[in-house]
Formats: C-alpha cells, sequence, structure tokens
C-alpha cells in the first residue's frame, strides 16, 4: 500500500493532544475523529487523508488510557503510526481494537523520510520504500504475540495456538 | 535465583501460559467509572455476554461529575448522559456502583483502597492509567483501554505480556518531610529516568526513602509511575498497609488470615535480579516544580529554568521539545522558578488529593488569605477524604482563606467537566500531568505537591516551602 506521511518532529505526544479530555464524553466516531490530534494541530483534520501513516519520535502516545485515541486517529483515516517508540497502553490499544498498526522505526528511518513522502509498507518483510526518494528501511517487526494479535484481528479475534 | 513480587503476583495469577504467547492472567479486582467503560457494556451486549464476575467488579463516576452543590441537576448534557449509561449499565449487569451521592464516590483510585477493595498481591485493573495508585499496596495494578475492559469484563482474565521488572531504591532520609514530599520524590525520579524511562516495565519502589512513608504518600509515588513510562509501580506491604487496610468496608473477614500468608510471601526475594535499576538520594532534594509540558520536564524550585541545550544533553527532538514547551507555557530560559506567578492553584486529583495531602496543605494555609490575583480551590479526592477532613475543621481552614471547598472528582486534572483553566491561565497543580491544553484549551500546568500549591496560592507565585515553618 503507497500512503503520504505526516511528520510531528518531537518527541512525547501524548494522549491529551491526540484527543483533548473534553471530547472523551463524545461516543460518535465520526465525531470524535473531527477532533484529532485537535491539541497539537488544529489543521489535522483538514489535511489528513484516508490511509495516512503518522511519522514522530519517541514515546508517541504517553498519557491516559483512553482508547478514544487511537480510535480517533483510525477514523480520521490514519493506518499506522511510525514512531522512534510507542507509550504501551497507546500501544496495546491500537492493536487490541485492531485501529492502528503501530509501527517501530530507527532513527535512520525516521531522519530519512519527509512530511509528505509517499511510502510503500511490506509487513511481511519488515521493509518501508520511500518512494519519493527511492530509499529503503527496515521497520522493527512486531513481537511474535502483538504479530499473532494484529493477525487475528484484535484482541477479541485472538485464540492461542492449539497444541 | 529468587523471584521478584512482581514475578511472584504474575505467576500466582497465570490462568493460560504457553511458549511464544501471552499469558492469560486472572484478574482480582476490576474498578470501572463512567468514561472508559460505555462501548465496552455495548459491546457485551452486542455479543450477548454477561459479566463474568459482576461480584469482583465495583464503579463509581469520578472523571466528569461536577464538583459542586449535588442536589442540583447535572447542566452539561453530555456528562449526564454519561453518568446515566453508567448508571444503566450496573444495573442491567448485577455491578455495584457508588453513584454522585454516595458517601463511598470518589476517584477511583481513591475510593478502592479506602473501601478496602484494593488488596496486597492481588491484580487489579481499571481503564484507566493511574490504576498504578494501588501498587502502594503491593497490588499489581494496571491501566487498561476499553477493549481490555470489556475483555475483563467478559471473562476476568487478560491476556498479557510479562513486563521487565524495575528497581527503583530510593534511599537516604528527608531533612524536612513536611516541606519536601512523596510528589517531589516522584517528581525528582521523573526527572532522573525520564517519561519514558519505565517502558515496559514494572517499577518496584524500595528502600528506606520508600518505607518512611504513610500509605497517602506512597500513592502519589506509584500513581505517577505511568508518568515515568511504566505498566505498574509497587511497594511490597509491611506494617502499614496491613494496618490501613484493616476493619474497612470490604476488608475481607478473613483479613487476619490473610496477612500472615501476606507477611510470608509478598515480598522480593534478597537474591533476585531486577531488568533495571535506579537509585535516588533524598537526603538533600528540593521541592520540584515541572516547567514544560511533560512531567520529566521538572527542576528544584530554588533553580532558574534551563536552556533547551541543558536540557536537551545534545538530543534533536528533545531540544525542540523544550523550545516548544516554553513557548507553550510563556517562560523564559533563566527565569527563577520563585519568580514565575499564577493565577490560579488546584489542590486535587488521584495524585494528592489525600487526607495526609489536606493536612499538610492546610498547614501552610491555616490563618492565611489566597493572594488577590490568584483563585484557589481544593477538590477532596473522595466523599470520604472530605468528610474525615471536615471532621478535622481542615475546610474551614480552607474556606477562611478563600479557597473554594468542593465535591470529590477527577475535576482539573483533566478538564473534562467545568472546572478548567482559561486559555493563558497559569496554574500551579497537584495533579499528575502538565500535557498542553491538559487543564483546559491553553492552559499553563506546573505540577507541584500540595504543600508547594498552598505556599503558592498565599504568596501568588511559587516559593520554596523550605523557608516556612511546618512545625
Amino acid at each position: 500500500m503507497r500512503v503520504n506521511i505526516i511528520k510531528y518532529a518531537r518527541d512525547n505526544i501524548d494522549t491529551d493532544v491526540i484527543i483533548p479530555g473534553q471530547y472523551l464524553k463524545v461516543h460518535d466516531y465520526a465525531e470524535l475523529a473531527t477532533h484529532a490530534m485537535e491539541g497539537l494541530d488544529p489543521d489535522f483534520h483538514s489535511k489528513v487523508k484516508e490511509g495516512d501513516f503518522i511519522l514522530s519520535g519517541k514515546n508517541f502516545g504517553c498519557g491516559s488510557s483512553r482508547e478514544h485515541a487511537p480510535i480517533a486517529l483510525s477514523h480520521s483515516g490514519v493506518k499506522a503510526i511510525l514512531a522512534l517508540s510507542f507509550a504501551r497502553i497507546f500501544y496495546r490499544n491500537s492493536v487490541d481494537g485492531a485501529f492502528l498498526l503501530p509501527i517501530e522505526i530507527d532513527q535512520d528511518t525516521y531522519d530519512g523520510i519527509s512530511e509528505g513522502d509517499e511510502i510503500d509498507i511490506d509487513i511481511s518483510k519488515n521493509e518501508i520504500k520511500n518512494i519519493t526518494k527511492n530509499q529503503t528501511y527496515k521497520m522493527k517487526p512486531f513481537s511474535e504475540i502483538i504479530g499473532k494479535i494484529i493477525a487475528a484481528g484484535g484482541l477479541f479475534k485472538y485464540q492461542p495456538d492449539q497444541d | 535465583m529468587g523471584k521478584t513480587l512482581f514475578e511472584k503476583i504474575w505467576e500466582s495469577h497465570i490462568v493460560v501460559e504457553k511458549q511464544n504467547e501471552p499469558d492469560l492472567i486472572y484478574i482480582d479486582r476490576h474498578l470501572v467509572h463512567e468514561v472508559t467503560s460505555p462501548q465496552a457494556f455495548d459491546g457485551l451486549r452486542m455479543n450477548n455476554r454477561k459479566v463474568r464476575r459482576p461480584d469482583l467488579t465495583i464503579a463509581t463516576m469520578d472523571h466528569n461529575v461536577s464538583t459542586t452543590d449535588r442536589s442540583l441537576p447535572i447542566l452539561d448534557q453530555t456528562s449526564a448522559v454519561q453518568i446515566k449509561t453508567l448508571e444503566n449499565n450496573c444495573k442491567d449487569f448485577g455491578i455495584k456502583l457508588f453513584d454522585i451521592h454516595s458517601p463511598n464516590q470518589g476517584i477511583v483510585h481513591v475510593i478502592g483502597p479506602q473501601l478496602g477493595i484494593t488488596l496486597p498481591g492481588s491484580t487489579i485493573v481499571c481503564g484507566d492509567s493511574h490504576t498504578s495508585t494501588h501498587g502502594a499496596f503491593g497490588a499489581l495494578a494496571l491501566g487498561i483501554g476499553t477493549s481490555e475492559v470489556e475483555h475483563v469484563l467478559a471473562s476476568q482474565t487478560l491476556w498479557l505480556e510479562k513486563p521487565k521488572t524495575f528497581e527503583v531504591r530510593v534511599e537516604g532520609k528527608r531533612s524536612n518531610p513536611h516541606a519536601v514530599t512523596a510528589k517531589d520524590i516522584i517528581l525528582s525520579i521523573i526527572k532522573n529516568i525520564g517519561t519514558a524511562g519505565g517502558t515496559g516495565t514494572v517499577i518496584e519502589y524500595r528502600g528506606e526513602g520508600i518505607t518512611d512513608l504513610s500509605m497517602d504518600q506512597r500513592m502519589t509515588i506509584c500513581n505517577m509511575s505511568i508518568e515515568g513510562g511504566a505498566r505498574a509501580g509497587l511497594i511490597a506491604p509491611d506494617q502499614k498497609t496491613f494496618d490501613y487496610l484493616r476493619g474497612r468496608e470490604y476488608t475481607p473477614k478473613n483479613y487476619e488470615l490473610l496477612v500472615d500468608s501476606w507477611k510470608d510471601t509478598l515480598k522480593t526475594d534478597s537474591d533476585a535480579i531486577f531488568d533495571k535499576q535506579f537509585i535516588l538520594d533524598i537526603n538533600d532534594i528540593a521541592p520540584q516544580v515541572s516547567w514544560g509540558t511533560n512531567p520529566g520536564m521538572t527542576c528544584d524550585v530554588n533553580e532558574s529554568i534551563p536552556s533547551p541545550d541543558d536540557f536537551s544533553n545534545g538530543d534533536a527532538n528533545q531540544k525542540k521539545g523544550a523550545e516548544k514547551a516554553l513557548e507553550y507555557m510563556a517562560l523564559e530560559s533563566g527565569t527563577m522558578i520563585e519568580d514565575i506567578k499564577i493565577d490560579r492553584v488546584f489542590i486535587g486529583s488521584c495524585t494528592n488529593a489525600r487526607l495526609d495531602d489536606l493536612i499538610e496543605a492546610s498547614k501552610i494555609v491555616q490563618g492565611q488569605k489566597v493572594a488577590s490575583n490568584v483563585s484557589a480551590m481544593v477538590v477532596p479526592g473522595s466523599q470520604m477524604v472530605k468528610k474525615q477532613a471536615e471532621e478535622m475543621g481542615l475546610d474551614k481552614i480552607f474556606i477562611d482563606a478563600n479557597f473554594e471547598w468542593r465535591e470529590a472528582g477527577c475535576s482539573m486534572c483533566l478538564g473534562m467537566n467545568s472546572d478548567i483553566l482559561s486559555p493563558g491561565e497559569r496554574c500551579a497543580s497537584t495533579s499528575n500531568r502538565n500535557f498542553e491544553g491538559r487543564q483546559g484549551n491553553g492552559g499553563r500546568t506546573h505540577l507541584v505537591s500540595p504543600v508547594m500549591a498552598a505556599a503558592a496560592a498565599i504568596h501568588g507565585h511559587f516559593v520554596d516551602v523550605r523557608k516556612l515553618d511546618l512545625n
């Protein structure tokens, strides 16, 4: 799949800027999506397109356990977050409900990809291709366990391998 | 090789264990609130499932509740709907609920321990990241999202990858324990390990600096484990823990037998090895004040705000983060913390709204008045804390000083009800997160202890409470 990158070149993008507390009363996911990233980038909703990826630094999604954060991003059209590292509750929430793919990348990949770059990912090969710059990077593979939950389509669909 | 306390609790709760699979962990207590549960209950209904153990599930409303007169109707319609939804869900699924009129209502992490629901050696989950608070009792307490809330409601279990272990050893003794508090210890820890320092780990806080603390203070420490990125934080139970829980409303009937078994088992073996370690010496630590937009951006009260270069140690993103934080906070490097004037004071939240916190803050406030340019409020962590404080006359001390004295709830910690900062307002807050907009769009948060917040209210700016007579 080919997608565009929205880059936030900073660490510690927290759940309160992803979806501010005042919107945790909103139950309609489409409406929730209109407030995604509002605390950081009020233009986000107008620029995000179906299938886009967000690229960011360390500790993405730190803070609250609100599942509204990956839900708001997912319903905005975002399919994956590429980040140097993730806060664990956000990571689990993204995978549990099959909202987003949280993909860990290294510093070279982070530095190599710019806002607006068109990229193509191949999860089976753990490969990220930057079509705009004609470069290829490796993504950190999902742990075996997380890979199985993702493959199953979320926590409720996951069942351990039978003996 | 010996085992850590965390490993012992984990192993005693494994339901299913297979190589290269997550472990299925049994959950002893599930705490539910109005914000992260509605979709979970909807999911149960859609799949025609029941709550597996309603007797192990307890609900309250705390995040969006009004902290003013509760005999009045709820004005905010979306809050009213969320509150009504929890009432209906608890009724439909047979779950015990402490609603806004219950004497047991309060912030979920304050009422669990107060009611004797939080027990040593147990596993506790809640759809809230500050569930780590309950770790102060030697429980493994994890914050979870709504999908996981639904999974626990349906099965009383959770698939989990076993976290790593992290020893945070707090050594030494504070020379002025009224001025330098548990909040200053945990902010110092986060300042040092960073906001992602504990990622993927469960922290065990150990050492004299921890065992010296009261249970209320230990909860402040464990509460902010998540701000250091950890999955959970815990402290081995001791006599203080056992005494705290004795005779509470939901303390088990066979409590003394349980205590006997906990004494032998709920501790880290002397030959256990942690995956990671950090040591903090607290002999000389100062009261802490956050200056930026995450809890790691914190310095001593007698210091000046660092430059982005000094703060970042050469890391480009850290430097950019500090620059953006200073811009958002409208602060300049080199400004002395004590010269920062404030507009609002919030004493509240699951971090610092327990009885010990209010007692300590009241000592600063007694006989004083809030500065004319400041508006200040106290929001007790639970209705029980409020009642206990009122029995001690603390409400009068705060009210006489022109503090507002409110009903229990999360309030201005996360800006879900009408208790919010206006854009540009600067607040000395005893809460746990200073993220952009956390306390209201454009609001500026400085994280401090209750005594530091109280002193800032009186003086209109931050003051080093070590200079005040607190005895």
